[in-house]
């Protein structure tokens, strides 16, 4: 329930994020704006279910992650193809240190599985707690945690990032392996 | 408890490792400032990340969007005043 207006309103104010996240997942601009274009219409449909008040970004991003996946589903996984090429040309382009550029970046995210790229996402960019993305990945907190480490190892690992702190990338790959060994 | 660790037969003879029990002990505290924030704005992955985003989130916003969204409003409400003709 709740004013069609308002709530027009805040979907309006998500575009940007839901944009921005629809870009994280899909990798492609047109795609998208195809998932944009068909969660505001889901989310529209199914107003009546948000509850005003809640976290609107939240739910809008899980409808978008829902219909993400169930897309990516129908088209047989199209999207992990270009992986090969993308760590090909990380390989003969190292950045150097302290000049990683931010297309070296883009580049060893994509080559990210999907889950570790969500979750690092959700929680280093999108500015949401461990807790609301595990609701919006419908999974475990300690799986999003476990996640984010490996995403954020895997990056250090593509782009020659050494020692983040002092302690380096260890302390968190220790805890990881002790914890989840998968 | 004993610490038997293999591993430190390989390691060179270097001992000052060997001290795993108070480690154990304060590693927790030695760890938790990356801990807390392992992609905060002082790490590389974490500036970087936010300057991807950022940048996404700041790209201009197609007109689509809000004519999607107004067509679903006036959906909604098709009993508008302006159809009434008699």
């Amino acid at each position: 329930m709740g004013d069609p207006s308002i709530f027009k309103n805040d979907l309006l104010g998500a575009i940007p994020s839901l944009r921005a996240f629809a870009m994280s997942l899909a990798q492609n601009a047109d795609k998208a704006d195809d998932l944009v274009q068909e969660t505001l219409v889901k989310a529209w449909d199914k107003q009546a279910s948000f509850q005003p008040g809640t976290n609107l970004k939240a739910w809008v991003f899980t409808i978008l992650r829902n219909e993400f996946y169930s897309q990516m589903r129908k088209r047989g996984r199209e999207v992990q193809d270009s992986d090969g090429l993308i760590t090909a040309r990380l390989a003969v382009h190292p950045s150097q240190l302290g000049s990683m550029d931010l297309n070296d970046f883009r580049g060893a995210l994509e080559t990210l599985p999907e889950d570790q790229r969500e979750a690092i996402i959700l929680i280093g960019a999108s500015g949401f707690s461990y807790e609301e993305a595990a609701e919006i990945c419908d999974c475990a907190v300690g799986t999003i945690k476990s996640r984010v480490s490996r995403a954020r190892t895997r990056l250090q690992e593509l782009l020659n990032v050494s020692g983040e702190s002092d302690y380096g990338p260890d302390a968190i790959s220790a805890q990881v392996m002790g914890s989840n060994a998968a | 408890m004993r610490f038997e660790m293999r591993e430190m037969r390989n390691s060179g003879g270097k001992r000052t490792s060997m001290k795993p029990n108070t480690q154990a002990a304060t590693g927790g505290q030695r760890k938790s400032a990356s801990r807390s924030e392992p992609l905060g704005v002082n790490t590389e992955i974490g500036r970087k990340l936010k300057q991807y985003y950022d940048e996404l989130v700041s790209e201009d916003v197609p007109d689509k969007f809000a004519d999607l969204l107004k067509q679903l409003e006036d959906r909604e409400t098709p009993s508008s005043t302006s159809n009434e003709g008699n």
